[in-house]
């Protein structure tokens, strides 16, 4: 025990003020979960109004079904990392560098994907576009996994850095790693939802 | 409501973090850096860009602005504490208690400070500036409108103004009850000593701030066209002006994500000992259900503004048919949000009137239960009834009918409202003070303003009204008329608390008078323009609805001057008003157990609730 989080301003125990911050990240998962809906409606939506045959033009390459579920692997890894910490607290150490890792790779992996995406086109004037509804729910379903991957790797690395620092409260540092728990399992769920949604062409 | 005396809080450290970057930063730093962010981002992305590219321009102003945003934050220092958290380096009680204002003065109103009263002052300040300039420009809308033919704006300025106006006043009445409320006497209404993360509370109010210079950026590149509801494609194919509406929006939405998160939390983990929740005041519960409602509803219209700025900056088509998009998904992302978001908007206002008339009644609130069941029933419904701000739009016919009879139900939990103050006030003696007045304004305006929109959410009749002076009418009688009713009643209510001064009497009286009149004079005269046919969103109009634009020009002139007359009562009243007594009306909720100025942590002795907050008449336990 520390003097650096020994105090809180509102004199609350750190027990309290865990279930609280545990309380606040469950209600943004919420907005986010919602944003996450509205991507699935406009997948879903554009795809099945298919507005003058565009949701796939012809000849638009697509990416393959798999291409949604790799770009998850990573959110996956890292949620189930982090749990296996949560229940092991001798691997803590190790799970959270791990989960640090597969947020860091997975983000790489992301970017690499949408510096290759197979769908755009150019207009007559050689300007980019993204072709067909498809490429562009695409391009925010893969923007959206990188948020989360990088919000997701910001946290890892906090977490890594304070499992090597010893003047920390303990009881608020285990209630962070349930909420980053939290954190994490939604990320990995958003993730997958999209990988279903990308699979349908 | 009751409170004991219980242990003492502890005494804390006087804070002289004296080294820490903390004390160097203020909203001057914020500006600076932020405009360097900005600037930077501006050249470094116009280098090797074609400019003549709407696209490229649309990208690098965007960007620009997001970036004014993040810079304005990283200035004021609002990135230390998740710096801080990262490198595992907390902050420390000193700087805890530095960054919550203490013994900085009037200096801390212009840092990035924690203290939930400050933010509520900031709330307050940012609320009124915000409505000065969305009614300057409603004014000027009005003016234009007097006679027909008037050329004091072109068609394309006012089409600006129209749009600017509505997201300037969305925006500002979204935050007018919780801003300022919520956070200044909420947390002390539940006997909290702050809100449940005072670092995210001032980033709420903090990255709010800075969405305010970014709208204001759009006169300056050309305006909108497209109104408050930026429908689509029209937004895509929008003139630069339409990036300061959406980074506007995508910024606001970060904002009340946050606040909607933070006040939520507050109010179920930080009450009182003994606060249950029917013990809980009114307005926390009406301001609770708000933000919380708020918290899924404003990602999808941050989702539509997303793509809307994809649409516009790479090159992507959600909004345009030839690549397989379609506007009707962005009527639907808009409007899953717009609709409740009316609520959001009206609730807080209706819960504070509510928390006003058993205090000047002397009863308590009549049925307390209806009134949460109105407060539930409308927020979840609210979620059901989007489409029918589509029903001419042609999405979906087949679904018109569920969507009109879900929206006509929202009636029923509305009519649990009215039962509620018109039940708190049957056989009360009224004490006329000025918030009470509000609650008769609010009974008549809210009566208009609902039964109206029983006509718009039927199809037939919408067939013929919508887009007409009708609609325009009816929103502002549940906005204006409702909502801002219940914020300026709470906002005379609070007054005291919030400055330590009585607001002067008379000028609130003629400020009420006024508006009230002028309001139900201009939006009257409106609804008969629309009736007839007069369509909205138009610089002119046919000599046939004369008569009516007239009228309504003279009522926004009743207004406007009452709005003027209003903010001198505020401004005199805060400078050199009458000292206010510690509980002014009598009233039984804990922020009028607390002196002013409010100590730091609101409380020196925690309380503790032995009963209900209205219980008047009863023998005090």
């Amino acid at each position: 025990m520390s003097t650096d989080t020994e105090f809180h301003i509102h004199h609350d125990s750190a027990e309290k003020v865990g279930r609280r911050e545990r309380l606040g990240v469950r209600l943004l998962i919420v907005a986010d979960g919602s944003f996450v809906f509205g991507m699935m409606f406009s997948w879903f939506y554009l795809r099945n109004l298919n507005e003058n045959n565009a949701w796939l033009p012809k000849g638009v390459h697509t990416f393959t079904t798999a291409s949604g579920y790799t770009a998850a692997i990573g959110l996956i890894i890292a949620a189930l990392a982090h749990r296996a910490g949560e229940m092991n607290h001798g691997l803590r150490r190790v799970s959270s560098i791990v989960v640090f890792l597969a947020l860091l790779i997975g983000a790489v992996y992301q970017w690499h994907q949408m510096a290759h995406m197979p769908f755009i086109a150019h207009d007559d004037n050689g300007r980019p576009f993204y072709n067909g509804a498809y490429a562009s729910n695409w391009v925010l379903v893969a923007g959206a996994n990188m948020f989360h991957y990088l919000l997701g790797a910001f946290v890892a690395l906090g977490l890594v850095i304070r499992g090597y620092r010893t003047k920390l409260d303990p009881v608020l540092e285990e209630w962070r790693q349930r909420t980053a728990g939290s954190w994490f399992t939604w990320i990995a769920i958003s993730g997958i939802l999209c990988a279903i949604a990308a699979s349908f062409k | 409501m009751t409170t004991l005396s219980h242990a003492p809080v502890s005494t804390r450290p006087i804070p002289n973090p004296k080294r820490s970057l903390i004390t160097r930063l203020n909203m001057g730093t914020g500006i600076i850096v932020g405009a360097i962010f900005c600037w930077g981002t501006y050249y470094a992305m116009r280098a090797g860009r074609d400019m003549t590219d709407s696209h490229n321009v649309n990208k690098v102003l965007l960007a620009s602005m997001l970036m004014w945003s993040f810079g304005f934050l990283v200035g004021i220092g609002a990135l230390i504490g998740p710096f801080r958290w990262l490198i595992g380096k907390d902050l420390t009680a000193e700087e805890q208690l530095y960054l919550a204002g203490d013994g900085q003065g009037v200096k801390r109103y212009f840092k990035y400070c924690t203290d939930h009263k400050v933010v509520g002052i900031q709330y307050l300040v940012g609320v009124m500036t915000m409505l000065g300039v969305g009614g300057t420009m409603a004014m000027m809308i009005r003016t234009n409108l007097a006679t027909p033919g008037s050329h004091l704006v072109t068609p394309n300025v006012y089409n600006s103004l129209v749009g600017l106006h509505g997201i300037t006043m969305i925006i500002a009445m979204i935050i007018v009850a919780t801003g300022p409320f919520g956070n200044y006497i909420m947390p002390i209404m539940i006997g909290a000593r702050d809100m449940a993360f005072p670092r995210l509370n001032a980033l709420s109010w903090w990255v709010l701030f800075t969405a305010i210079p970014v709208l204001c950026s759009a006169w300056f590149l050309g305006g909108i066209p497209t109104g408050w509801t930026a429908y689509a494609p029209l937004s895509d194919q929008a003139g630069p002006g339409m990036n300061a509406f959406l980074a506007t929006i995508i910024i606001f939405a970060v904002s009340t994500a946050v606040a909607g998160m933070n006040i939520t939390t507050t109010v179920i983990a930080m009450r009182a000992k003994g606060m249950k929740w029917n013990r809980v005041p009114i307005f926390v519960v009406g301001a609770t259900i708000s933000v919380a409602l708020a918290i899924p509803a404003f990602p999808t219209f941050m989702l539509a503004m997303i793509q809307t700025g994809m649409d516009r900056t790479i090159a992507t088509g959600f909004y345009d048919a030839n690549v397989g998009g379609s506007g009707w998904l962005y009527a639907n992302l808009f409007w899953i949000m717009g609709h409740p978001e009316v609520y959001v908007i009206l609730i807080p206002g209706v819960a504070a009137l509510m928390e006003i008339a058993p205090v000047f009644v002397r009863k308590p609130l009549f049925s307390y239960n209806a009134a949460i069941a109105g407060f539930a029933g409308i927020a979840g419904l609210s979620v059901l009834v989007w489409a029918h701000h589509m029903y001419m739009s042609g999405w979906m016919p087949s679904l018109n009918g569920p969507f009109m009879i879900t929206t006509e139900f929202i009636s029923v939990p509305t009519g649990l409202l009215f039962l509620v103050l018109v039940g708190t006030l049957w056989r009360g003696r009224p004490w006329m003070k000025l918030p009470m007045l509000s609650v008769y304004a609010f009974l008549w305006n809210f009566l208009i303003g609902g039964i109206t929109g029983v006509y718009l959410s039927d199809v037939p009749a919408d067939n013929y009204l919508h887009g007409s002076m009708f609609v325009t009418a009816h929103f502002h009688y549940t906005l204006m008329g409702a909502a801002f009713t219940g914020a300026m009643a709470g906002l005379v209510y609070w007054f005291p608390k919030m400055t330590g001064r009585m607001l002067n009497e008379r000028a609130g009286y003629i400020a009420f008078w006024l508006i009230q009149i002028g309001f139900n004079v201009l939006f009257l005269g409106m609804f008969m323009a629309g009736a007839q046919g007069q369509p909205r969103r138009v610089a002119d109009y046919a000599f046939v609805y004369e008569h009516s634009n007239m009228i309504s020009t003279a009522g926004a002139y009743s207004v406007g001057i009452g709005m003027i007359t209003l903010l001198w009562a505020v401004v005199h009243s805060w400078r050199n008003g009458k000292i206010a007594p510690m509980n002014p009306w009598g009233a039984k909720t804990l922020e009028w157990t607390v002196p002013y100025p409010v100590p730091l942590e609101n409380f020196d002795v925690e309380p503790i609730i032995t009963s209900d907050p209205y219980g008047y008449g009863k023998a005090a336990n």
